[in-house]
């Protein structure tokens, strides 16, 4: 990981473009928090660590793609979606349990082969499948909201980064500003990790005139 | 500077450590030697002896097969996570050879059938007017089982050899060319690894029971050789990483995070193939399939069965988990003692029910081949460590094994 090439913000015309157009934009606007942008994963692994220490809470980090070792820099705990998994695949187990039982004992009490109504060997297949399918279910549905997917926008749009963090330049994002930290403080917490690139993170607001 | 593994065992730190261990299995091998012979004397002590034999011949089998079967998996896979415990399963690989001469006794047993019911179907008194076993004479008989086990060890040992000397080859010129070969004939043995282990356990444990059919028997062997031997792989990896013998970038949790999720995957493994076995053979009730699983799940055998799903997969299924089971040293020692133990019960669940057929019974006479086999297989495996490196540094993927993060 160390022989990343480091390329500068200023050789890019298409990235000071697309902080021109948020300057120039007319539209109203609040400030959220600071956006520092970097140009390699291992200025921004360090600056993770320093954020960490410095003990802002809200804070994020945005990158083209994942970045092994990031969760740790960040400090961020284990994910509890696993209970979920669990919860929701024992929660399958019973309705296997239910339903076949269910059926073969008191729908319809059919014996067969001589074995009793309810052998329940014989609906382990199902017990597994249902086991899995609600766990993935659930899986697949805690991670969307979660992550709070399926949202139409983001702060990161109106601030004019989206293009880059989704391409070759990755970001933290301190939403503290709200929590004390002033934008000056922010700006000056990033600086010290190294970050050259750092923006206001923005959003627009739609105005009684405008409406 | 970046901290090296030690070359060999003797080299280490440990140097002590390691004498002590040979003491410990020279102990154990001649407490299980004087078992063996005092079990000599008695028809009825030779008999349980045979099968015992058979019992402990099994489970140093798997555990060196299974290694074999974990070798070529990563080399035929390119896995970066293994690089810095693959030598630890060629360790147990080197010893193939001598599953030969292990074997010696099982073919004595063989071509004297009349002495110890261990193969009743290589004794023609017993075959004569049984229809089954007359049909099946045809595979099941002396001379063609003896060419099969030489086929068997003839394969493994060449395939052992082969992947333990380019590997070490490989330790001394570096030479990246011979992981290409030896990721190539990798395939190849995966079709000759899996048509040997098939039929050396049709052969070897379930002709036991020769009227039998089961035709998933072959991957029940399998799916309880994997396990153990990655059990066996993981004590080994943490008893030599708490030495600091391995290179710590070698073995950091992520990569003790692969072994564990493999050891996981293979329990679940061995539950799934297990569990198809019985529940077909439940539910279709034939009687020609159904006896052998009725003798083992009713009666005093029943409990051992019940200990057999705890122990193979509902504990360590339990235990090993979440994430941080799968890292956590303690966890993981505890899982593998389980599984192991769990292995040999394993082979005692398949084995014994033909002899003890009332009930299971542990004396004297069938703990001696157990000790012994497996005290020899350690100190073989023990004097391969003290004169091969521990670690396959002229390995091409060395570097990027280094740096495996999950």
């Amino acid at each position: 990981m160390a022989e990343l090439p480091t390329c500068t913000a200023s050789a890019r015309p298409e990235e000071a473009d697309a902080g021109k157009r948020v300057v120039e934009s007319e539209a109203p606007s609040r400030t959220l928090g600071a956006i520092g942008l970097y140009d390699d994963v291992n200025t921004l692994l360090a600056a993770a660590a320093r954020i960490r220490k410095a003990g802002v809470r809200k804070w994020d980090c945005h990158t083209p793609y994942p970045v092994h070792g990031l969760d740790r820099a960040m400090g961020l705990a284990d994910s509890r979606i696993p209970y979920v998994t669990l919860g929701f695949g024992f929660l399958g187990l019973l309705v296997a349990i239910a339903l076949t039982g269910g059926l073969s004992v008191f729908q319809y009490p059919i014996r067969i082969g001589g074995k009793p109504l309810f052998s329940w060997p014989a609906f382990v297949p199902i017990y597994f499948e249902l086991f899995v399918l609600f766990a993935a279910l659930a899986t697949m549905a805690s991670v969307v909201f979660f992550c709070r997917l399926g949202r139409w926008h983001s702060p990161l749009h109106d601030s004019g980064v989206m293009a880059a963090i989704t391409r070759d330049r990755f970001a933290i994002v301190l939403y503290d500003h709200e929590e004390g930290h002033s934008q000056e403080e922010l700006r000056r917490l990033l600086a010290e990790t190294g970050c050259r690139d750092i923006r206001p993170l923005i959003e627009f607001v739609e105005s009684e005139e405008h409406a | 500077m970046r901290r090296t593994a030690v070359a060999t065992l003797d080299e280490g730190a440990a140097a002590g450590r390691v004498a002590r261990w040979h003491r410990a299995l020279l102990v154990l091998a001649g407490l299980g030697g004087l078992l063996c012979l005092a079990a000599l004397f008695g028809q009825s002590n030779r008999t349980r002896l045979a099968f015992a034999y058979l019992w402990g011949y099994a489970f140093v089998w798997t555990v060196v097969l299974g290694c074999l079967f974990f070798v070529a998996l990563q080399h035929l896979t390119r896995s970066v996570w293994s690089v810095g415990i693959r030598r630890l399963a060629e360790a147990f690989c080197a010893p193939a050879g001598w599953l030969a001469v292990g074997f010696v006794p099982l073919a004595m047993l063989a071509l004297r059938p009349g002495e110890v019911p261990l193969f009743p179907w290589a004794d023609a008194r017993y075959v004569a007017g049984d229809h089954l076993l007359e049909a099946k004479h045809a595979y099941l008989n002396v001379p063609f089982f003896l060419v099969r086990a030489a086929l068997f060890f003839g394969a493994w040992a060449a395939f052992a050899r082969f992947y333990v000397h380019r590997s070490l080859a490989m330790d001394r010129d570096a030479d990246g060319r011979r992981a290409l070969a030896l990721r190539k004939w990798s395939a190849p043995f995966m079709l000759v690894f899996a048509a040997t282990v098939t039929f050396a356990g049709v052969d070897w444990l379930m002709s036991l029971s020769p009227r039998w059919f089961s035709t998933i028997f072959g991957v029940y062997v399998f799916a309880g050789m994997v396990p153990a031997s990655l059990a066996v792989l993981t004590l080994v990896t943490l008893a030599l990483r708490r030495l600091d013998l391995l290179e710590r970038d070698l073995v950091t949790d992520d990569h003790l995070y692969s072994l564990g999720a493999l050891l996981f995957a293979f329990t679940c493994f061995w539950a799934y193939i297990a569990f198809s076995q019985y529940m077909l053979i439940w539910y279709a009730n034939v009687p020609e399939e159904s006896f052998y699983i009725f003798q083992r799940v009713t009666g005093r055998w029943a409990g051992v069965s019940v200990a057999l799903a705890l122990m193979r997969f509902a504990v360590p299924f339990l235990l090993l988990l979440s994430r941080s089971a799968k890292t956590n040293p303690r966890r993981l020692v505890i899982v593998s003692v389980l599984i192991l133990v769990g292995q040999l019960l394993d082979l005692y669940w398949l084995v014994f029910p033909e002899l003890h057929h009332e009930g299971p019974a542990l004396g004297w006479q069938e703990l001696g081949p157990p000790l012994l086999l497996t005290a020899v297989l350690g100190m073989l495996v023990l004097r391969f460590g003290r004169r091969h490196p521990l670690t396959a540094l002229g390995d091409p993927l060395v570097s990027e094994a280094r740096h495996f993060h999950l």
